[in-house]
């Protein structure tokens, strides 16, 4: 009994140095008032720089919903563009706090000590585009084809998978530049063009004649592109619940739009979104334990917008990428996609 | 002023029309560049969209997209440096530009606006300056990250800067490989030249990003710039040690042993004597080479660092303006047309000058 009670002493001691240890990357945030996160330099429609060199896209939103969850500010997040394997470099030596930049969450990179991944922002996974004339209707008639694909990518590793479980033969066009890779697939240089299934939504656009091409049913690969922070028990939970709260925010219908007006009228709010706004809610609950602005969750919505607003925003209808949200696998559960909105309470 | 163009010209086609066969290149020559400059005045007038013209316009034009550089040029020269200080980037640019002209006229000048010790210690305080205006942190000015030094600063650094160090390591080199004092220094120096000039620099660049903060001591970083201009200035020096090695081989080898038995030392007859003659020697190939080390510059897009030729892609990256790529690279080829075409100038000049 003695035994037992030493031990739950000794066990609620280490639980409660915990936190103060696992919030030295958010304690760093804080006391910089400053968020930096990595992107990609040259990725349009997810990141890259408008005329006055600030970096605009889906990815980029997400730096700065880190920025208004934490320090109350989305303007706070200090958003650089470095390359892949730099970025992943940077983020090991402490010289960045996160990243978002489409990175595939795999297992052998979530067990490196260094990183840690948090939230998929984006569900894609590897598709095939086929000129219609091709009269092609699955990828499983693909046969003595030739494959357009970027060297030294994992696209060529799925295609091998694939296509070779299946005993299917195929020849590979292999181009590293990209307009130099679409040019060939256009002109009819290779038959089958392979790339993750928003990449071809957009690549389509380029061509001359978008309705001239079609992309196939199969998708041979899950790609969840996944936002990543240094290793810190507090800075992930404030980033993942931080996305939580755009997805809930869709759920409930809350946008930046209407959200001031929902947060001046909360008594008659559903008790869902109550709990994402009042004072004594769930989310300021969250904030008093991780250290957060008490409306962190307001300051989001009304800074950077609910997911869907950030998807439409740089990817949808009007913008030139033109991608139906409600197609892709980033649509809500109760719409049919992956996006599953966790209770805030 | 009329009668001196026709008094230029007249000899000019005379020259030009001087045998049936010239007669007919020249007028091959006219009509190609007719047709091109042709084809340059409709894509670039004729079919463009003015510069006060909605940028939608371009959609529908198929000739050059003018709104396009108005929108972008700013950012294709200085990238993602924070706006509000752009005056910085600015300033980098202008001092290493009149510095670098300042320098080239020097060379091709008879008398020359600064003395060579004057002009070597202004080439250290520019440089000194670039990296304090770039960086900040110092003297109140805002501190910037290096990952921000993008475009057109970035790409002056990388080639102005690197030449200027490159070009004493690399003359203090060829010095060392062509004495018979020191044998263990001459191999040396034959040894690294051999092998700098063997190695793409691409593998330099590479090994310069990533091998180089392995070797430094623990605690010590050094930013990818840093060590992209550390590793530029070590290839760069190889070749202009051979350039500088060629001018000193050239040389009689009764300047030396004139010196000598007026009894000089070593450092006094190459200061005085072998050097100035040797360089004078070589300059037209070290132009060469200074120009080729100038474009090559471009390369270290590969190592992630943004200048101008990367910037200018990212300028087209903007989804709003996806369909501008010609524009942008029309740019950044203009900035290199007139640059290379102002170093050969002065290569031809100083040929010139070495004739007769």
């Amino acid at each position: 009994m003695k035994n037992l009670l030493i031990s739950t002493a000794f066990l609620v001691g280490a639980f409660a140095a915990a936190p103060a240890l696992a919030g030295d990357v958010l304690d760093d945030i804080l006391s910089k008032d400053q968020l930096i996160c990595l992107v990609n330099p040259n990725s349009p429609g997810f990141s890259v720089p408008d005329s006055e060199g600030i970096y605009q896209g889906f990815n980029t939103d997400f730096c700065r919903m880190a920025a208004a969850a934490i320090l109350g500010d989305a303007g706070k997040a200090d958003i650089r563009g470095i390359g892949f394997s730099d970025s992943m470099k940077t983020l090991v030596a402490d010289g960045a706090h996160m990243a978002s930049r489409s990175i595939t969450a795999t297992g052998t990179r979530d067990a490196d000590p260094g990183l840690a991944f948090v939230a998929t922002t984006f569900y894609d996974g590897q598709g095939f585009m086929v000129p219609k004339s091709l009269g092609v209707t699955s990828a499983a008639d693909l046969n003595g084809a030739t494959v357009c694909a970027e060297d030294g990518s994992t696209t060529l590793l799925n295609i091998a998978d694939w296509f070779g479980d299946r005993g299917i033969e195929y020849r590979v066009e292999n181009i590293a530049d990209k307009t130099a890779r679409l040019e060939a697939f256009f002109s009819g240089k290779c038959d089958v063009y392979a790339s993750d299934v928003t990449a071809l939504l957009s690549d389509r656009l380029l061509s001359e004649k978008p309705e001239a091409y079609t992309i196939l049913p199969e998708v041979i690969s899950a790609e969840p592109l996944t936002l990543v922070t240094q290793p810190d028990q507090a800075l992930e939970a404030a980033v993942f619940w931080a996305f939580q709260v755009m997805i809930n925010a869709d759920q409930f219908g809350v946008t930046s739009k209407n959200v001031d007006s929902i947060v001046a009228d909360l008594e008659n709010q559903p008790k869902a979104v109550r709990r994402l706004f009042a004072e004594d809610s769930a989310t300021a609950e969250m904030a008093d334990k991780l250290g957060l602005p008490k409306d962190w969750a307001y300051r989001v919505i009304a800074q950077v917008g609910s997911y869907s607003e950030v998807f439409e925003r740089h990817l949808g209808k009007e913008t030139p990428f033109g991608i139906e949200l409600k197609e892709t696998a980033n649509a809500l559960t109760r719409d049919g996609g992956q996006m599953y909105a966790y209770p805030i309470r | 002023m009329t009668g001196g163009a026709m008094n230029r010209l007249v000899p000019f086609f005379r020259e030009a029309f001087a045998t049936p066969l010239a007669g007919v290149l020249s007028l091959l020559a006219c009509a190609l560049t007719g047709v091109l400059a042709m084809g340059a005045f409709k894509w670039l007038v004729l079919t463009a969209v003015w510069p006060w013209q909605a940028a939608g316009a371009c959609k529908d034009l198929a000739g050059f997209c003018w709104p396009f550089l108005i929108e972008k040029t700013r950012f294709i020269l200085f990238g993602t440096y924070p706006y509000a200080l752009h005056y910085r980037p600015a300033l980098v640019c202008l001092i290493l530009c009149v510095f670098a002209v300042v320098t080239c006229r020097h060379l091709v000048a008879a008398a020359p606006l600064l003395s060579a010790r004057q002009l070597a210690a202004s080439w250290i305080a520019v440089i000194v300056a670039s990296f304090v205006l770039m960086g900040g942190g110092i003297f109140g000015l805002e501190p910037v990250d290096p990952v921000r030094w993008n475009g057109l600063p970035i790409l002056l650094i990388l080639s102005i800067v690197a030449v200027a160090l490159a070009f004493p390591l690399g003359v203090f080199l060829s010095l060392a490989r062509v004495q018979s004092s020191y044998p263990l220094l001459a191999r040396f120096a034959a040894a690294y030249v051999e092998i700098a000039r063997g190695v793409p620099m691409l593998t330099v660049l590479f090994v310069g990003i990533f091998v180089l903060p392995l070797m430094l001591p623990e605690g010590v970083g050094i930013s990818p710039v840093l060590a992209t201009l550390v590793a530029l200035v070590f290839f760069h020096a190889a070749y202009f040690a051979e350039d500088v090695r060629g001018g000193l081989l050239g040389l009689p080898k009764g300047q030396d042993e004139a010196a000598k038995s007026l009894g000089m030392t070593y450092w006094q007859s190459t200061r005085l004597v072998v050097l100035p003659q040797a360089l004078r020697r070589s300059l037209p190939s070290l132009v060469n080479s200074i120009i080729g080390a100038y474009k090559d510059t471009s390369l270290v897009v590969v190592v992630g660092i943004h200048d101008l030729t990367a910037t200018a892609r990212m300028s087209f990256g903007d989804p709003a303006w996806r369909d501008n790529a010609v524009e942008a690279y029309a740019l950044v080829a203009i900035w290199f047309f007139v640059s290379c075409a102002f170093l050969s100038g002065i290569g031809r000049t100083l040929h010139r000058n070495t004739v007769s």
